[in-house]
């Protein structure tokens, strides 16, 4: 554990009575932090970087997303699955006598905030990043418009700043086409198997579990997320008793890429204060 | 040789210039239909199929496509069954064929097994059974299903649904995806213990190899006219069919060719060119790449495959600014005399083996006496020069409704 910050690891572990083999990326030192990635897949990127400055970061890789291993996800049958999975890993992991941190983004957020209510004492404390996992009829999330739209079309739904580095670095592809059709493939299958569970309305009944949440909770929201709006900020907020919501101006549905240094503040802060 | 009447039930009044704005499934906006027209365009397509039943088709054809402007076919049994109960009032021999209810996409397996039956029994035993996998944009968007699990879905539909035709006795079924107490469905099929199956695909490999290897039929609709992609996947079907040690038997291939006759080439262009190019433009070619493939229906291998291909591109990427003579020319549709049609036909037939013709004669905008006329022409005029083309090489089709199953029952 003693590695550099910036050294990221490749670990995996065995779960699932031997049926699945999870890769996680590990940094850092300090407290245990349970990074759970978005829908494209886990990306290291500046966020986790300084996470790893203060904890020692796991970033789990979703099933079926890790290059290689594409048929992980026949092994995750259900989205109880799903969750049970993750409860086993970080008992592998050797997260059951020190609890972590659980971050989680999007639909990593759903998964984070449904184990936090499924398992009220798995985690020390939750920050949730624009999270899946919610519906309300009057502001529909346009998730399968999104993922069964144009590739073009897909960063007006995540970005206010399409054009920042941070949102043209997380679109950028390999050069050679034949890296490039490796990496679409990939990317484009990685959709496909979060999406399993998130599909066509990632409403598994959270909203019913959320009052079961009872470590301290963090919630950041950008006020322009073109993907989950706003009001779902309140939604969650609402329903975790003492949570903390953070709405960023200016900002779309990955809060780090468009507000790096804001979001970083009010993460950093709760942190600090919590872990 | 077989050939049976294809159709496809579009809406024939799409407004000129549709696909520029909008697209032909999922979100096509119904704005555009005013409701006698539909009406129209929906009775004429059954009325052209009896049409194809009483000047001599082998068999009539038809599709599923939910929430679909170009085929408006959410449940082709209905459609097969008006044909199936007329043709047989009217004492005409013509297999149905359904191509098929959607097995990746339903929610409801036993239903299709139960019309599948039905279908057999009130066709006295003419019913081919199609078992498509489903378009991603009807299975994945339309139905809502995770694209991950369409084809899990369609391997335990299709097992659950044989198994509903031919076990004698009621039995549970403890699914992944579907769990049934008592399976006993009434009716059951009178071609035991199953009519011939066809399979619709696009050739994927593993999609031949399961279809040899359950000693099914391999329909391809592809859309591109047997020139652009049809060498590929043909000689990749017979060269898999000699690896699994079956014959080349020609009835294990169906093809689909869209096809417009006419007296004379040129007086086929006048008639038929406006309509086809408002099929493909409004139609197939205002389907979105993406939706065919939603995230999770296709392996990353596949995709990066159809990505890093070097083979000749289809056409289907370029069909919403399809030309008449783009279309003529890759042979997407044949059209012309009965001469040249039969000419182009024979050709493609004999070179790739194909022993079931399914041939689509309306399109698009194409009216109803345009349609009856095409029927009449072809055949009149070109289906007698298909008929004997594999007479000489004696070979039996195994995939076609039995004699045995339909004695006594006109």
């Amino acid at each position: 554990m003693a590695a550099g910050p910036d050294a990221v690891r490749d670990e995996t572990v065995e779960v699932w009575d031997g049926r699945l083999r999870l890769h996680v990326k590990v940094a850092g030192d300090g407290p245990p932090l349970l990074f759970f990635h978005p829908l494209p897949g886990l990306a290291w990127g500046p966020l986790l970087g300084r996470l790893a400055r203060r904890h020692t970061v796991y970033a789990p890789e979703h099933p079926g997303t890790s290059p290689g291993d594409p048929q992980a996800i026949r092994e995750v049958q259900t989205y109880w699955e799903l969750l049970l999975i993750y409860t086993e890993l970080a008992g592998q992991l050797g997260l059951g006598s020190e609890r972590p941190v659980a971050i989680g983004q999007s639909f990593g957020g759903m998964v984070a905030a449904d184990l936090a209510a499924s398992f009220p004492r798995l985690f020390s404390a939750l920050v949730l990043l624009a999270p899946l996992g919610l519906w309300r009829d009057d502001a529909p999330i346009p998730l399968m418009e999104m993922v069964s739209g144009p590739p073009s079309d897909v960063p007006k739904y995540l970005y206010a700043h399409p054009g920042s580095d941070a949102a043209q670095a997380a679109q950028a592809l390999p050069a050679d086409p034949a890296q490039q059709a490796k990496a679409i493939a990939q990317a484009t299958w990685n959709v496909g198997c979060t999406t399993k569970f998130a599909w066509p309305i990632a409403d598994h009944g959270l909203g019913r579990r959320l009052h079961r949440v009872q470590v301290p909770t963090l919630i950041v929201w950008g006020r322009e997320d073109a993907l989950v709006p706003v009001g779902y900020a309140e939604e969650f907020g609402r329903r975790i008793a003492g949570s903390r919501v953070e709405v960023l101006d200016d900002c779309g549905h990955v809060v780090q890429a468009d507000q790096p240094e804001r979001s970083w503040t009010a993460i950093s802060g709760f942190l600090a204060g919590e872990a | 040789m077989k050939v049976s009447l294809f159709e496809q039930v579009p809406y024939r009044y799409m407004p000129e210039g549709f696909e520029n704005q909008h697209n032909s499934v999922v979100t096509a906006p119904y704005q555009v239909v005013e409701p006698a027209r539909m009406t129209e365009s929906l009775f004429s397509a059954y009325a052209e199929l009896m049409g194809g039943a009483r000047a001599g088709f082998d068999g009539i054809c038809v599709t599923e496509h939910s929430q679909s402007s170009y085929d408006i076919s959410p449940n082709p049994t209905l459609l097969a069954s008006a044909v199936a109960c007329a043709a047989r009032a009217e004492h005409l021999d013509v297999a149905i064929t359904v191509l098929g209810r959607s097995l990746g996409k339903t929610r409801e397996p036993l239903k299709i097994a139960e019309e599948y039956a039905l279908l057999d029994c009130v066709s006295g035993g003419r019913l081919i059974a199609g078992f498509p996998v489903g378009l991603s944009y009807d299975a994945n968007l339309n139905a809502s299903l995770p694209a991950v699990e369409t084809r899990e879905r369609y391997r335990e539909h299709r097992e659950l649904i044989l198994k509903a035709w031919s076990e004698p006795l009621p039995f549970p079924w403890n699914g992944r995806f579907e769990k049934y107490g008592q399976v006993n469905i009434w009716p059951r099929p009178v071609q035991q213990p199953h009519p011939p199956i066809w399979i619709p695909g696009t050739g994927s490999p593993g999609t031949l190899r399961d279809i040899l290897s359950q000693d099914y039929v391999f329909v391809y609709l592809s859309w591109d006219g047997p020139k652009l992609t049809g060498r590929q996947v043909f000689d990749r079907y017979w060269e898999l069919a000699d690896e699994l040690g079956r014959d080349r038997n020609p009835y294990r291939l169906a093809f689909l060719q869209v096809v417009a006759v006419s007296e004379t080439d040129e007086r086929a262009e006048r008639e038929y060119a406006r309509h086809l190019e408002a099929h493909y433009r409004s139609g197939l070619g205002a389907i979105p790449h993406t939706a065919m493939a939603v995230p999770g229906y296709a392996e990353p291998a596949a995709i990066e495959g159809m990505l890093r291909s070097t083979g000749p591109a289809g056409m289907l990427s370029r069909m919403k600014t399809a030309t008449y003579a783009e279309i003529v020319d890759s042979q997407v549709a044949i059209v012309g005399s009965p001469a040249t049609v039969a000419d182009q036909i024979e050709a493609f037939v004999r070179e790739f083996r194909i022993g079931n013709l399914l041939v689509m004669l309306q399109n698009g905008s194409m009216p109803r006496d345009l349609t009856e006329k095409n029927i009449s022409l072809f055949t009149e005029e070109v289906l007698p020069r298909l008929r004997p083309v594999w007479d000489a090489e004696g070979w039996e089709n195994h995939w076609w409704p039995r004699d045995a199953a339909i004695e006594g029952a006109v």
